[in-house]
């Protein structure tokens, strides 16, 4: 259980990091909190020679709520998520995806970059992202770039970032009125990570039916997807316990599910349906209320 | 553990065969295969460097075709290995024509050892289907650009 030989980096800029990633290339792994590499290279599955630490980089902490858009230092931890009020006022749904990650060791070290770059496909981030419409912002040696998470996930550890590009910033629409939105999960017993979780997202108009539906599912596939048929059933319905029902009975619908010694594809497919009907019940619930709360809010 | 999956090539049978067949357009097409060196007939040797996440390896192997029946199935026996673990594989390709389309069709049992197996089993399934995507997307535009040259005007 002792790592491979390599040579520690810890910039303070992204610049220099980016630098130091353009030198040493094949050979070197970025190092975000290291709650999924550490475990992989004590196992020697992976093996750098460079190992880039990142968490000196003052510019990817932070967590800032402004002009409507929530944005969250890549390098921002699970536990810093999960007790920001900025988060907690702008994302619950991220506050209730960062509470479930692991134990407390893994959220007081791993952060929402490493994580999202990592892409296990049963890693809970990624629903919850894809539900709430984040983008990534990308950072590498031909400049700056912003990715809608729907189009990030592409397989097992496979995403659109390139070698060469670091994750600065998630960026999250602050939720607006009478949206709510939750993420639910069954664990693995033994590892936490997700046999299968679903975030929904419901944003009601004002005869109360569904303006704006999303529907993430991590755990099922070999990555990260949108419910497109669930999500697609539900547009301008009214969000009765039935409706929400039948769409979540799709959740799964044309997705090659993933089948291993924790889980059949059957099985995981029926418990995505399962998941999907309740974070979409919650989610509507939550969305009603929040509808009242500020309509009462006003009134006063 | 088996692995399946199919594509469809907008392409005729007679030309997805011929690619299939061509090592020049494996070269091409085949995720992270640096080198293909014949070592007969139907026999190969390969070099490959893949990175899945944070799993960085070279892959030396041996590929045999082991029967073929042109244009419309082949099979296949892959032997390799490298510092993450060994990988045994014996699968077949059936290519259906449809119209003017072929459905390429891949069914294999695949036998992986190491760390490869221990740590990343939960992990092979989607490697496998993402690396076949990404093989039938490449090989999707070579037989397009075979099929259709650029008329020089």
């Amino acid at each position: 259980m002792i790592p491979a030989a390599f040579a520690y980096h810890r910039p303070r800029t992204v610049q220099s990091a980016l630098r130091l990633l353009q030198l040493h290339g094949h050979d070197a792994k970025i190092l975000a909190g290291g709650q999924s590499l550490l475990p992989m290279m004590k196992l020697r599955v992976a093996t750098p020679a460079h190992l880039i630490d990142i968490g000196r980089v003052a510019s990817l902490r932070g967590i800032r709520l402004r002009q409507g858009v929530l944005r969250i230092g890549a390098m921002a931890t699970h536990q810093e998520i999960e007790f920001s009020p900025a988060v907690r006022r702008a994302a619950p749904a991220l506050v209730e995806t960062a509470a479930v990650i692991g134990d407390l060791q893994v959220r007081n070290l791993g952060t929402i970059g490493g994580a999202l770059i990592h892409a296990d496909p049963v890693a809970d981030y990624p629903a919850t992202v894809l539900a709430l419409d984040a983008e990534f912002t990308l950072q590498g040696p031909a400049g700056v770039r912003t990715v809608p998470a729907a189009e990030f996930f592409l397989g097992p550890m496979t995403t659109d970032a390139g070698p060469d590009e670091i994750m600065t910033e998630v960026a999250i629409p602050a939720s607006p009125l009478r949206f709510g939105a939750a993420y639910l999960k069954m664990p693995n017993p033994a590892s936490g990570f997700a046999l299968v979780g679903v975030a929904a997202a419901i944003g009601l108009d004002q005869a109360g039916r569904c303006a704006h539906v999303r529907v993430g599912i991590t755990g099922v596939a070999s990555a990260a997807y949108r419910a497109s048929g669930a999500e697609a059933a539900l547009a301008g319905q009214e969000p009765t316990d039935e409706t929400l029902a039948r769409a979540a009975a799709v959740a799964a619908d044309g997705v090659d599910a993933n089948s291993d010694i924790h889980a059949s594809a059957e099985y995981r497919t029926h418990l995505a349906g399962v998941l999907a009907r309740r974070a979409l019940v919650l989610a509507r619930d939550r969305a009603m209320a929040s509808g009242r709360r500020r309509r009462s809010a006003s009134r006063v | 553990m088996k692995i399946e999956g199919e594509h469809l090539l907008p392409a005729t049978r007679d030309r997805v065969w011929a690619a299939l067949n061509d090592p020049d357009v494996l070269v091409k097409t085949i995720p992270g295969l640096k080198q293909l060196t014949p070592t007969g007939e139907d026999a190969y040797d390969a070099t490959i460097e893949l990175a899945v996440g944070p799993v960085r390896g070279t892959y030396q192997g041996k590929a045999r075709i082991t029967d073929k029946t042109p244009p419309e199935r082949m099979t296949l026996a892959v032997e390799g290995g490298g510092r993450p673990g060994t990988i045994r594989a014996a699968g077949a390709l059936t290519l259906e024509a449809q119209d003017a389309s072929t459905l390429v069709q891949y069914v294999g049992e695949v036998q992986v050892t190491g760390v490869l197996m221990s740590v990343g089993h939960r992990l092979f399934g989607g490697v496998a289907k993402q690396l076949a995507g990404v093989f039938f997307k490449a090989l999707e535009r070579e037989v397009h650009q075979r099929a259709d040259p650029e008329p020089v005007r």
